[in-house]
């Protein structure tokens, strides 16, 4: 875990705040930072042949009502995780819901969705290797009251992971 | 096998990964080196594929956006890798990984509900050359996603 610490605290809840309506410059400033998060506001202005300071004041207004941020992502190797993996959870005798918010405040799960199917929630975790895979699965997650199974695939090769939309009332 | 980022690189992602938009001149003040060590370094967690900077919006500003996993068998397990190839091709797709367990593959992508899910996984997936047979899984609410980690490809 301290390989990674410094890069996986956890996110503290931001404020409620209003929702906007977003134009197409929004759009087209969001795609731009999307391909290069620090292009600067002046050079984004002239791509878009808008004011330097309309570009300024659309970011400002899109990162205060929380929706968008430019953000640094690490790579999951790089941060010391040498395993990912996509988990089944099953649920019996609590809400899925309170199952999945004490998932979502383990670390190493990184991404908490309750579904609908066979499944009661999806989450996809990370481990450095096997030992700390197997006191993931088996003393931190099986251990949460609620969680009946777990069956989990190991990613062998990830192609694409691009995950552009989030929540940010991250856990 | 990528490089682990040292303690420098932490302290300088980990101001990143809240604002990326804080100057270089900034964060070298905060972490008391000079601006140049923090461009440099920067560049280079980029070049390596590290560190990604870009921009992430709130799926809850979104009306109707579910998140929905999708379960892929090949035919052939030869087949794999070539029909997740394609599968990354495919825009509308956030996550492509070619899994040991539950499927061959698995796909995540957003969708408005799960109309929108089964003409998705019919016009554009179940098409593709290799695939014999998908289960979908639809989202019905988005818990948590730490948006700083991911597995940079490109």
């Amino acid at each position: 875990m301290d390989a990674a610490a410094p890069v996986m605290n956890d996110l503290s809840s931001p404020p409620q705040t209003q929702q906007i309506d977003l134009d197409a410059t929004d759009q087209a400033i969001i795609d731009l930072l999307r391909k290069d998060g620090r292009m600067p506001f002046r050079a984004i202005a002239r791509a878009l042949d808008v004011a330097e300071n309309t570009v300024r004041a659309r970011v400002r207004r899109m990162e205060e009502s929380d929706t968008m941020r430019v953000v640094a992502v690490t790579d999951i190797e790089a941060a010391g995780y040498g395993m990912l993996l996509a988990i089944g959870v099953q649920v019996e005798g609590r809400s899925p819901e309170t199952v999945a918010r004490e998932l979502a405040a383990i670390a190493e799960v990184f991404s908490v969705n309750v579904v609908v199917g066979a499944q009661d929630i999806e989450i996809l975790v990370v481990a450095e290797d096997q030992a700390a895979l197997n006191i993931l699965i088996t003393d931190k997650l099986g251990a949460i009251p609620g969680v009946r199974r777990l069956t989990p695939a190991l990613a062998l090769d990830v192609l694409k992971n691009q995950p552009d939309w989030v929540p940010f009332h991250a856990a | 096998m990528r490089r682990k980022l040292d303690g420098a690189d932490r302290a300088i992602v980990e101001r990143l990964s809240r604002d990326a938009r804080v100057s270089n001149r900034e964060i070298a003040e905060q972490l008391g080196v000079t601006e140049g060590t923090v461009r440099g370094r920067v560049k280079r967690m980029e070049e390596e594929k590290l560190i990604r900077i870009t921009a992430v919006t709130n799926i809850d500003r979104f009306k109707d956006a579910a998140l929905a996993y999708i379960w892929i068998e090949v035919e052939r397990s030869g087949q794999t890798r070539e029909v997740a190839a394609k599968l990354a091709e495919i825009a509308e797709l956030g996550f492509v990984g070619v899994m040991l367990g539950r499927a061959d593959i698995l796909a995540i992508t957003m969708v408005r509900n799960a109309e929108h899910l089964a003409e998705f996984v019919h016009q554009r997936i179940s098409v593709i050359g290799g695939v014999r047979g998908t289960r979908s899984t639809l989202g019905v609410n988005f818990i948590k996603h730490d948006y700083r980690m991911a597995r940079i490809v490109s």
